[in-house]
């Protein structure tokens, strides 16, 4: 698309930032890209096979990205989100990145997938979108498209879950979480895992053990839960790229059910928005409480 | 390697009588690390301490678990006895197998088993214990006294004549604050000006009081003992140094319709002005939103006025003074802002909190509240103390008081009782009385609270000797009806409806926190609550600090308080400034929490969780000065070790000491072994 | 207290652990002793300055460790001696308790109270109570915990 390439292009030859992540068309789909030279911008994509959210590349972890420079990063309303909240968290400084909004109508769940955009193909968290047209931004590009196919398989299957008895439930996700190998693909892939020493790799004491056993696979896929619960901009990469395929996005989206039910909080790409877990009212609920 | 003692006590038979205490000292014995486990009688008792003080040096300890009552009986004791045996204090930890194994189990079996998990979690935990210092930090020997009224005067007052300086900042171009505006005082019936007046003149006086006038506090930083105080000097547009308080400016000002905020409104003044007569400092202002010649600088155009420019003899007044800022270094600070009143307007000060439309919304003449009335009895008010009506000027033969406007009801947002309503309205009705001989009072009420030192009696003497008529129950409406307002109520002991015709009404308004303490609280990081009134550290224990170490309150400002109340909680506030200053240095506590720079990653969520505002930032930066990362950083003078820190942070890169994730693992996992 | 083997039908006794306050809970079992309320004596109880440092992760660790259930017990809100430690944790809490619950964790085998060091009698109750749900549960097995206590996973070396 030409408006981002244009604009990637004299970004890097005005020498405003010395790398453009975006993405670009691979052997194996569309995938992430690092554009170090204005003659690169013409490899710049975005179709509706850019599922990825390139967000994770700014955290701080990613010693390597940034010692390319300053960067601009291809953002879609979803992946700001995970930007806003690496700014509330102190991991990045606005002025150090420049984000370049695209308007978008969804992706699919596969970046390798040719077929058009359909309730079967798309992304589940693209469902309900309202963020089509990023509001953290420092320029927009792109025609703003319809709106995504509605796919609610996820929301149904959470009420499914729900409606079963507890040990059905209890069943089904020691099943699932038996798959787990403890690759930590889902750690690697989140723009919010920022921690410069995982809770995970702690050892003295070592709350969570590292292998694949099923209280250390129980005690990990918890805490994950639990630290990401209102900081995770539910973009599903974690669930995409899960080898075991762990429905992960489904206890993400529980999660934030729980929270917007609790606190009345939904994820924002808004920076100054307080987070949940960092707050409180005192007339929160405790109904679970003696 | 680990030198662990424990000693299990029989607390003669209440320990002994249920738990088999030599089998779980011969238990501990095997536990990893312990190198002897002895059992006493009495092991809190002076032969039982020096078995453990020997055991010590015998066995060159490094920990010591006492197996016994409650800590919250005896771990300061046992504390002692391991420091005077020359062991760090915090390498000593109490099992509790008393209240919570002895006292509460039948079973010998059970309570035994018990007993010795607790033991083991105790020496898991004791072995993991770091030697501590009991933190020292340097106090500044100066207090910061905000609001100038009876409780900020009292307050300042006690410190000083305590021997330290103080700094007395406030808003108002005078000190007094809402007491200068009183006729007289319940229940002596006193003249509050007669009494403050003096106070005020000693503040000014006082050769360790600073007094800061028309002055703000813009930022506090710092903690207990080294705060960092910026204060905003308002401009009086007057040299304070050289003006005379002549009054030949307030004479010449061509302004003379400003509403007067001290006659709460019944009187006008001018724009260059002093808010009373007996002022301190009797220094004039300039209202700069009044003011015709700032007006007209404000608008671009040629100076217009300028009439107290040519009064005044000695060239005091400076049109081009500007706020000043200063900053200044103290070490406790004192509260006392005060109160403000519930309008009886349609505009409230919080969107919570509605007003009264059965009563007009305050449109009606001549209903009025009860500050107002002051000011129509005072003798230096609008009236020369004659009760006349706003409207007309004519003397009220029937005035019918209202008590609870606001105050008590929930459908108004405010459900406290603001305390000082019922003895003033019987203090109004006998002033009333006093002036008007042949005047009527009516108070319409819901009780009548007068429980301090000669109140009931007082108020007694308003029905009794000044014919004062009572009528329980509310009114439901007000209306004018020509020249006479007619007040529909209930009396409920007769049962019936009533209608009164009345002069003049009076509103006993409820009393309110003052509109933007919310963020002084913000700035001084106190808490406050749903109705703005400032919390206290304990309700019963310790009502005059805060949660904030150094930051006490005195006065109205935490809750409806009368005079005689507010100054002893003003003097409360000053001994307890007065005690933190008699250190040499603050001792603190030394659990606090401590950041591991290594893998703080910054995200700052323990900031935004600590409930005192302990944490901060630091920049980590290598030789070359260059910014590695900026990690959180706590500060152990402000710090009190609740540890919400720790729990909040994702990769526990800050930890509490006494109770690391460490020791409660341990701790976990000894229970469960 | 036996370890995790599997016992006799009908003498299943739980192992509980318990995290509390130093400030209101702690003090109000203390009372509880003080007033000699016998209670039930499965529970161990792990002391804290203030249920803001309490972390699920003690939770997990417990379960994982043996315990069979566990209680969390700190000030009534507004009461923290803290002042809003237990207001962070009424959030983790809530939180942590939806998520245990949309996993089918047994809701029975973990309970969390408010006891105020005045409500030795409260703190009766919730231990017997919490200690009767679960011994109606029977053992945790939830995590398999054969495999867990035979692997390198079993204690740690003091």
């Amino acid at each position: 698309m030409k408006e981002l390439q244009d604009l990637a292009r004299t970004l890097l030859s005005d020498g405003t930032v010395q790398v453009v992540i975006g993405w670009e068309d691979g052997p194996t789909g569309a995938r992430p890209v690092f554009v170090t030279s204005p003659e690169g911008a013409d490899k710049l994509i975005f179709d509706t096979r850019c599922v990825h959210n390139l967000a994770t590349f700014l955290s701080p972890r990613r010693s390597h990205v940034a010692r390319l420079g300053k960067a601009a990063v291809v953002v879609k309303g979803c992946d700001a989100r995970a930007v806003a909240m690496l700014l509330r968290e102190s991991q990045i400084k606005r002025e150090d990145i420049v984000l370049i909004g695209v308007r978008c109508g969804g992706v699919q769940k596969d970046p390798a997938s040719k077929e058009p955009l359909t309730a079967a193909t798309v992304a589940d968290k693209c469902t309900g979108c309202d963020v089509r047209e990023p509001h953290l931004a420092d320029h927009v590009v792109g025609e703003l498209p319809q709106a995504p196919p509605n796919d609610d398989a996820r929301e149904r299957f959470i009420e499914e879950l729900s409606a079963m008895p507890a040990s059905e439930r209890w069943e089904f996700w020691q099943t699932a979480f038996a798959r787990c190998v403890r690759c930590n693909a889902c750690r690697e892939v989140c723009p919010l895992c920022t921690c410069e020493r995982c809770i995970v790799d702690k050892t003295q004491p070592r709350w969570i053990e590292p292998s694949a056993h099923p209280a250390a696979i129980m005690a990990w896929q918890i805490t994950r839960a639990q630290h990401h619960a209102g900081r995770c901009s539910d973009c599903g990469e974690c669930a995409r790229v899960c080898p075991a395929g762990i429905p992960l996005d489904v206890l993400n989206r529980e999660m934030a059910r729980i929270l917007q039910i609790r606190f009345d909080y939904t994820a924002t790409d808004d920076p100054e928005a307080p987070a949940p877990l960092g707050a409180f009212r005192t007339d929160d609920g405790q109904e679970f409480i003696r | 390697m680990a030198r662990i003692g424990v000693f299990v006590c029989h607390c003669g038979e209440n320990i002994g009588r249920t738990v088999d205490v030599p089998s779980v000292a011969r238990a501990a014995q095997g536990f990893p690390g312990v190198v002897v486990s002895k059992d006493n009688k009495y092991t809190c008792s002076e032969p039982g301490q020096a078995i453990i003080r020997e055991a010590i040096r015998e066995h060159m300890l490094t920990g010591v678990v006492i197996a016994a009552c409650s800590p919250h009986m005896h771990e300061r004791t046992f504390r002692r006895v391991c420091a005077s045996a020359g062991l760090n204090p915090f390498l000593c930890e109490i099992a509790n197998i008393r209240e919570h194994c002895s006292w509460i189990h039948e079973d010998r079996g059970e309570a035994t088993a018990k007993a010795i998990d607790l033991v083991r979690l105790a020496v898991e935990k004791v072995k993991r214990n770091i030697p501590l210092e009991t933190i020292s930090i340097p106090i500044e020997r100066k207090a910061l006294v905000i609001g100038g009224g009876i409780a900020g005067i009292q307050a300042a007052l006690d410190i000083a004549d305590g021997g330290r300086e103080v700094i007395l900042v406030e808003k108002e171009p005078s000190i007094g604050g809402h007491m200068s505006q009183l006729s007289e005082t319940f229940p002596t019936l006193d003249c509050s000006q007669c009494i403050l007046t003096p106070r005020m003149v000693e503040v000014a006086q006082h050769p360790r009081i600073r007094l800061m006038t028309y002055s703000e506090v813009e930022s506090v930083d710092g903690y207990v003992g080294n705060f960092d105080v910026t204060i905003r000097k308002k401009a009086r547009k007057v040299d304070a140094t050289i003006c005379t308080g002549c009054g030949a400016c307030m004479t010449a000002c061509v302004q003379r319709k400003v509403s007067n905020e001290f006659d709460e409104g019944l009187s006008k003044r001018t724009a260059i002005y002093t808010p009373f007569p007996q002022a301190v400092p009797n220094i004039p202002v300039i209202d700069q939103m009044k003011c015709l010649r700032i007006l007209s600088q404000k608008k671009g155009k040629q100076d217009a006025c300028g009439k107290c420019l040519d009064a005044c003899a000695i060239g005091a007044i400076r049109f081009d003074q500007e706020d000043e800022l200063v900053t200044e270094k103290v070490g406790a600070i004192v509260v006392a802002t005060g109160y403000s009143l519930y309008s009886i307007g349609k505009e409230q000060d919080s969107p919570d909190i509605s007003g009264y439309g059965e009563y007009g919304y305050g449109t009606i003449p001549d209903v009025i509240d009860g500050m107002q009335f002051e000011r129509l009895a005072s003798a230096s008010g609008p009236t020369a103390g004659k009760i006349l009506r706003p409207s007309d000027g004519k003397e009220p033969k029937r005035i019918v008081f209202l008590q609870c406007i606001g105050s008590r009801d929930r459908a108004k947002g405010i459900d406290y009782c603001s305390k000082i309503c019922c003895m003033y309205v019987a203090k109004h009705t006998m002033l009333y009385r006093h002036k008007v001989h042949d005047g009527q009072a009516t108070v319409f009420y819901m009780d009548v609270r007068a429980n301090g030192k000669g109140y009931d009696e007082f108020t007694r003497r308003a029905i009794e000797e000044d014919g004062a008529v009572y009528m329980r129950g509310r009114v439901s409406r007000m209306y004018r009806d020509g020249d006479v307002i007619k007040v529909v109520g209930f009396d409920t002991l007769a049962g019936e409806p009533v209608t009164i015709d009345a002069d003049m009404v009076v509103l006993a308004t409820a009393i309110r926190p003052r509109p933007g303490i919310k963020d002084l609280a913000q700035k001084l990081s106190i808490s406050y609550d749903k109705h703005g009134f400032l919390n206290e550290a304990h309700p019963k224990l310790r009502p005059v600090e805060t949660n904030t170490a150094g930051v006490f309150l005195a006065g109205a400002c935490q809750a409806p308080r009368d005079i005689p109340d507010t100054v002893a909680t003003a003097s409360s506030a000053a001994a307890k400034v007065l005690g933190l200053f008699s250190q040499e240095s603050l001792e603190r506590e030394p659990t606090v929490a401590r950041v591991d720079i290594s893998h703080c990653a910054g995200c700052f969520t323990c900031e935004r969780v600590c409930p005192y505002g302990a944490i901060g930032h630091r920049e980590i930066r290598d030789r070359q000065g260059r910014l590695i990362k900026t990690v959180a950083d706590v500060n152990p003078g402000v710090c009190q070790g609740c540890g919400t820190c720790q729990a909040t942070c994702p990769s526990k890169s800050v930890e509490l000491m006494g109770f690391t994730d460490e020791q409660i693992f341990a701790e976990v996992n000894a229970i469960l072994a | 207290m036996e370890t995790n083997t599997p016992q006799p039908a009908g003498t299943f006794e739980p192992r509980m652990v318990a995290f509390v306050c130093n400030w209101c809970t702690y003090t109000g079992a203390d009372l509880a002793g003080t007033s000699r309320l016998t209670m039930e004596p499965n529970v161990r109880i792990v002391r804290l300055p203030c249920t803001g440092r309490i972390d699920p992760l003690f939770i997990l660790k417990a379960l994982e460790r043996g315990a069979d259930g566990v209680i969390v017990s700190g000030c009534h809100p507004g009461d923290c001696h803290y002042t809003s430690g237990n207001y962070h944790a009424r959030r983790r809490f809530a939180v942590f308790h939806d998520l245990l619950q949309f996993l089918g964790f047994e809701e029975d085998r973990l309970t969390f109270s408010w006891v105020s060091a005045s409500e030795g009698m409260k703190w009766k109750d919730i231990v017997d109570d919490a200690v009767a749900r679960v011994r109606a549960l029977g053992p945790f097995r939830g995590y398999d915990r054969e495999a867990v206590a035979g692997s390198e996973l079993a204690g740690r070396a003091a």
